[in-house]
């Protein structure tokens, strides 16, 4: 349980003290919001349907991108501050190290969507009337907004991470980020329009397993591409 | 305790260490010098299983870090050049963090201990951006003893810190070596070498070029004496050379010449010495062996691996 340990160092210290990515996730939170603030009415029928679904689908998606950039910044910063050589010397697994900073970034980011996803409700119940919001958001729908967050921070995460592993600054990963962010979104679009279209729907879930397998397959590249001689190289 | 049996590391293809063999026994402080880039980090870092070995192996208290690299870990103790240290934690919590790490059973008992050993108790709230150097050297420091490891490596330690500061280190360094720990110390600083540590290794492009104990290898090489005479420091010389002995002038106090020659057979030549300065009217005050730093021992190691 070492990674917790790390991860628990990152969410206290690290992303709770850090002025600048929370002013970078609280403008992603604020954006979706002002979104829902923002639309003026909503039509009816299906194409009103879609577009509660599509606001309430940004509200999780926007948080999400802070989580991508936080997460090309932790490996860069340690190495460039040397404090991946203490943790490297200490009996901890690659893996947990790997695990507990891709933890440690994700679960506040999530919990940024889970807000800001709450309050887009809360927000479109009192402008588009209680009723026709939980006939759209239905509990299962909202669930699965928030799962399609956590794999896609996840997965994006893990490619980020194979990616920051492997340059030299901070300033380097997170324009690296910038790019993971726009292909995976591109991606996870394209799967899910297509994916939604066979098999009744059915064909998301196997998306979302497949997806489940990549990151787990992402993390151990991630760790091996993070190798300690590399590491301590560019140290 | 720490045993280098033939180790070699290789970066890109680059050879950074070379069959290197070595060991460090308990209650023992061991130099490691060397030129930049002569392999002195990365020998310290396999032996700490922060990095694998290309060939050959390590044994620390009697594990390998090829067989069990985080055994190996938890038995050592690492300070680095750099402290580096999360700025934005307290020193309680940063302490504490890595007791945890190293399953230390009472973390926060543990780290208030340390501050207290280290002078630091008056700031374990504070967090660690705001120390001095000395300061961040010093909870470096106790990071690295917070498991109480049988092994510490110690590279450059004292880098940056004021001369004070590192004397206190060195004392400390010291009282660790009484209590049965096996310490490894990378250094530039020859003196500081020469004051604590008990053997040296010498490593010159990866290899280990020389092995001894520090008064053994500042012996090494022809002993040289250092004479002091009252009159010409030309006409003393001549009547050296005409002896077969070849002077140089060294650093005179006084108001006395002196020379300095080396010798390989002190009983012969030292008689023989005075005898021709006597005869040439030179008025010797004294003739006394001269004592080769580490400095000096080092360098003339180096010199003759160049060659």
């Amino acid at each position: 349980m070492k990674w917790w340990l790390i991860a628990w160092r990152e969410i206290r210290w690290e992303v709770f003290l850090d002025r600048a990515s929370l002013l970078r996730t609280a403008i992603f939170v604020v954006i979706p919001i002002f979104f829902v603030f923002g639309n003026r009415g909503l039509p009816g029928g299906q194409a009103g349907e879609a577009t509660i679904v599509a606001l309430a689908l940004q509200s999780v998606f926007f948080p999400s991108l802070a989580g991508v950039s936080l997460i090309a910044a932790t490996f860069t910063a340690e190495k460039e501050n040397g404090t991946l050589v203490p943790l490297l010397a200490a009996p901890i697994r690659d893996f947990d190290i790997v695990l507990g900073k891709l933890i440690g970034m994700v679960a506040p980011v999530l919990a940024a969507c889970a807000v800001t996803l709450a309050a887009a409700y809360a927000l479109a119940s009192y402008r588009y009337g209680a009723e026709r919001i939980a006939h759209t958001l239905t509990p299962q729908l909202i669930y699965a907004l928030l799962v399609l967050s956590l794999l896609y921070l996840v997965t994006t995460g893990s490619v980020t991470m194979i990616v920051a592993a492997r340059v030299r600054s901070s300033r380097a990963a997170q324009q690296l980020a910038g790019l993971v962010i726009a292909i995976s979104a591109a991606v996870f679009g394209g799967l899910g329009v297509v994916a939604s279209q066979l098999a009744d729907g059915w064909a998301l879930v196997a998306v979302g397993v497949l997806l489940v397998f990549f990151d787990v397959g992402a993390l151990e590249i991630a760790r091996r591409v993070w190798q300690r001689g590399e590491v301590i190289g560019r140290i | 305790m720490i045993e280098v049996r033939n180790v070699t590391r290789r970066f890109d293809g680059v050879v950074a260490l070379a069959d290197a063999s070595f060991e460090v026994r308990p209650g023992e402080i061991v130099a490691l010098l060397g030129p930049n880039g002569a392999g002195k980090t990365t020998a310290s870092r396999i032996i700490g299983g922060i990095l694998a070995p290309s060939e050959g192996d390590v044994l620390v208290d009697g594990i390998s870090v090829r067989v069990d690299p985080n055994g190996v870990r938890a038995r050592c103790g690492f300070v680095t050049d750099q402290p580096s240290l999360y700025d934005r934690m307290p020193l309680l919590e940063y302490l504490a963090f890595f007791a945890r790490l190293y399953d230390v059973s009472s973390p926060d008992h543990r780290a208030v201990e340390l501050a207290k050993l280290l002078g630091l108790d008056d700031v374990l709230a504070k967090r660690l951006g705001a120390f001095s150097r000395g300061m961040r050297q010093k909870v470096a420091i106790a990071r690295a003893l917070v498991h109480d490891p049988p092994v510490l490596l110690l590279d450059e330690p004292a880098t940056a810190l004021d001369p004070e500061m590192a004397q206190t280190l060195r004392s400390f360094i010291v009282s660790l070596r009484a209590r049965h720990r096996a310490i490894l110390l990378t250094t530039h600083d020859l003196d500081e070498a020469q004051r604590i540590a008990d053997r040296v290794v010498v490593l010159y492009k990866g290899r280990v070029i020389r092995i001894g104990a520090t008064s053994e290898i500042r012996a090494g090489g022809k002993p040289s004496y250092l004479l002091a005479f009252a009159g010409e420091a030309s006409a003393a010389r001549d009547a050296l050379s005409r002896i077969g002995i070849e002077a140089q002038p060294a650093a005179s106090e006084d108001g006395l010449a002196a020379l300095r020659f080396a010798t390989d057979d002190p009983r012969r030549t030292n008689g023989a010495a005075l005898r021709a300065l006597l005869d040439a009217g030179i008025e010797v005050v004294t003739l006394a062996a001269e004592e080769r730093s580490l400095e000096d021992a080092y360098l003339a190691i180096l010199a003759e691996a160049r060659q």
